[in-house]
């Protein structure tokens, strides 16, 4: 590292323009495995630009206009990088009448209350056999009618293998007349009516933010899970898959590998579409913790690294939330080819990665959120330093929080950690 | 009680453990001698645990056994058998907080160490720990909690039995992913853990359990 600087100095008579290049530059370089001018910096306020705006987080996630508003007030404030709001957005939730596994502030929560997700057995084992056979019909006429309560007409559609019967098929149509399909259709096209206007917004605040001087978040492009994951979170729950790893081993791993397929499919086509060639894998029972090392070799690593490496081969950038811990998985990551994929870290030992994956792949994260919580200034500035010179080291490394997400954090604490990663990131 | 049994259940040999129930059942075995071989097989299952060797798969795998077998004995049991149990724990996510994991799993491991645990579930009011300390009298709180939110509403509920007067009866341990010594701190609990393991080991070194 260089010597210190002031961090205001650093940035001072630039232009909008000029940061903007030397911030997408910046964060490009780590990502690429590359030794930046200086450690970037990412800041997912998430909440705390609620708590910033006194706004509840009901409206944060309602009130797009003003989202916007807080989120440029906090960047230009603190000058980070690269900043973001709350990650999930309920409006296409919402236009769907609701659904069974996500609660959002003022929706089954306080307007104050934590997004969080519901998991809940909502594949049934005696589901597997339908759901290898034909993923897409399952999931259309059974698991859309379970989930959200509004689509339960689509249950009265004939299989969608019917629609392969050409012109004889013109003879099943008429269902799509019954009252409860037509009600079903109308609320998907609300909700996709929803999501294209979220989508358009998200679109306008990047544009804006970059106006502002600030580069894209890494969080950006396309969202797929680990098929374990996939198999997991939205369909049999925590409960039911690990009752799975031992009851229907066989059928667990014959749906992950339907679920590479059409996963992968989905990423690449969305990636080409956008040209945003960046993927988000957002990691949860993979984590130390959940299953031993066999059932994890078995279970959850094959199909998430052919996952990665598929993409790779596409041209794509895996950005991986490794979130739990995964002190004891670093050896399976360092599998990966080297500068092609890059990671966050929530609570594994950062430097312990460093220390195995640092020629591997970009490492994202570093800063506990407990510490900008509950933490002094002196401690805060100490750990930004140690971060800065040990996992900054040699450059690949992005600083943020450990989960996108600062709700809680004291502007103050946020203060001190921005500046210090300014004066002792530089290379 | 049937060394047979306690085998297939600690080694996760879920058919034939409940096939080994019927047999012994219908064979006139004590419904009582059944679920000492579970209490037995848990114990094993629990040390299996501790050791890194069984993880939430068979835990889950375990507590289904479990239950299928108790289902089976119940009927046939003639006295009631609250077997002796040990100090007192009061458990649950605190406010705003759904999350659920590691909290059953807390609550396995103190049971399996013999604890007399009540689960209060997920989302629980910070009134509902007053209260509950009020009525059940335990003699250790743990506070489970995964999101970032949960900070605040751990901090809130032991001001809460502090503002109550309880707080001198009690000894408030917290856990979840992202607690830490500094957040333990800031709600003012006696201690955090970082595993269910921890969580045994505070409440036996608090109770004075073996």
């Amino acid at each position: 590292m260089a010597t210190v600087t002031s961090a205001a100095a650093l940035d001072a008579g630039k232009t909008a323009q000029q940061l903007l290049g030397e911030r997408a530059k910046r964060l490009q370089d780590a990502l690429q495995l590359k030794q930046p001018d200086r450690v970037p910096i990412q800041l997912g306020f998430g909440y705390m630009l609620a708590e910033m705006g006194g706004i509840t987080r009901q409206e944060l996630h309602e009130n797009a206009a003003k989202e916007q508003e807080l989120l440029e007030k906090a960047a230009l404030e603190f000058q980070p990088d690269s900043a973001m709001s709350v990650y999930n957005n309920p409006a296409s939730s919402l236009a769907i009448g609701g659904d069974r596994m996500t609660r959002f502030p003022g929706h089954g929560l306080p307007p104050n209350g934590s997004f969080q997700f519901v998991e809940g057995e909502y594949m049934k084992p005696e589901d597997y056999d339908d759901f290898i056979a034909d993923t897409g019909d399952w999931a259309v006429r059974k698991y859309w009618p379970r989930v959200f309560p509004e689509l339960g007409g689509l249950a009265l559609l004939p299989p969608l293998g019917m629609a392969a019967f050409g012109h004889y098929n013109l003879y099943n149509l008429g269902v799509i007349q019954a009252p409860p399909v037509v009600k079903s259709l109308q609320f998907l096209a609300k909700a996709a009516e929803a999501q294209a206007v979220a989508d358009a917004r998200a679109v306008s605040s990047v544009q804006r933010m970059a106006a502002l001087g600030f580069a894209p978040p890494t969080f950006m492009g396309a969202l797929v899970e680990a098929p374990f994951d996939f198999m997991s979170d939205t369909l049999r729950g925590m409960r039911g898959i690990m009752l799975d790893i031992h009851r229907r081993p066989e059928k667990l791993l014959a749906a992950m590998d339907k679920v590479l397929k059409f996963e992968l499919e989905h990423a690449i086509g969305w990636c080409n579409a956008t040209g945003i060639k960046v993927t988000f894998i957002p990691l949860h029972r993979g984590s130390d913790g959940f299953m031993s090392l066999p059932q994890f070799e078995k279970f959850y690593w094959p199909t998430l690294k052919a996952m990665q490496l598929a993409l790779v081969d596409a041209g794509i950038m895996p950005f991986v939330f490794y979130e739990g811990v995964w002190d004891q998985r670093l050896k399976y990551l360092a599998e990966l080819p080297k500068g092609k994929t890059s990671g966050l870290f929530q609570f594994s030992d950062i430097y312990k990665v460093k220390e195995v994956l640092g020629d591997v792949m970009c490492i994202a994260g570093g800063m506990r959120n407990s510490l900008l919580q509950a933490g002094t200034a002196e401690e805060v500035r100490a750990e930004t330093i140690k971060l800065c010179r040990e996992v900054g080291k040699g450059g690949g490394f992005i600083m943020t929080t450990g989960i996108g997400e600062m709700e809680g954090c004291k502007p103050e604490l946020v203060k001190v950690w921005v500046d210090t990663t300014k004066e002792y990131g530089v290379y | 009680m049937s060394d047979e049994l306690v085998k297939a259940i600690a080694d996760m040999q879920e058919e034939e453990a409940l096939a080994l129930t019927k047999k012994l059942l219908d064979g006139g075995a004590e419904p009582i001698a059944i679920l000492n071989a579970c209490r037995a097989a848990m114990e094993i299952v629990g040390q299996r645990f501790e050791k890194n060797e069984y993880f939430i798969p068979e835990l889950i795998l375990a507590g289904e056994m479990l239950k299928t077998i108790s289902a089976e004995v119940k009927p046939r049991l003639k006295q009631s058998v609250d077997g002796k149990k040990g100090a007192k724990v009061l458990l649950g996510t605190v406010q705003g907080d759904i999350h659920d994991i590691g909290k059953d799993i807390v609550s396995f491991m103190l049971d399996v160490n013999g604890f007399e645990v009540k689960d209060l579930g997920v989302d629980v009011p910070v009134a509902k720990f007053v209260e509950e300390i009020k009525t059940y009298q335990p003699a250790v709180v743990a506070l489970s909690g995964f999101l970032t939110l949960a900070y605040t509403s751990m901090k809130e509920t032991v001001e809460a039995i502090a503002a109550a007067g309880l707080r001198q009866q009690v000894k408030i341990m917290i856990g979840g992913g992202t607690m830490d010594q500094q957040i333990c701190a800031y709600a003012g609990a006696d201690a955090f853990g970082k595993d269910a393991m921890a969580a045994v080991a505070l409440a036996k070194e608090w109770t004075g359990a073996k």
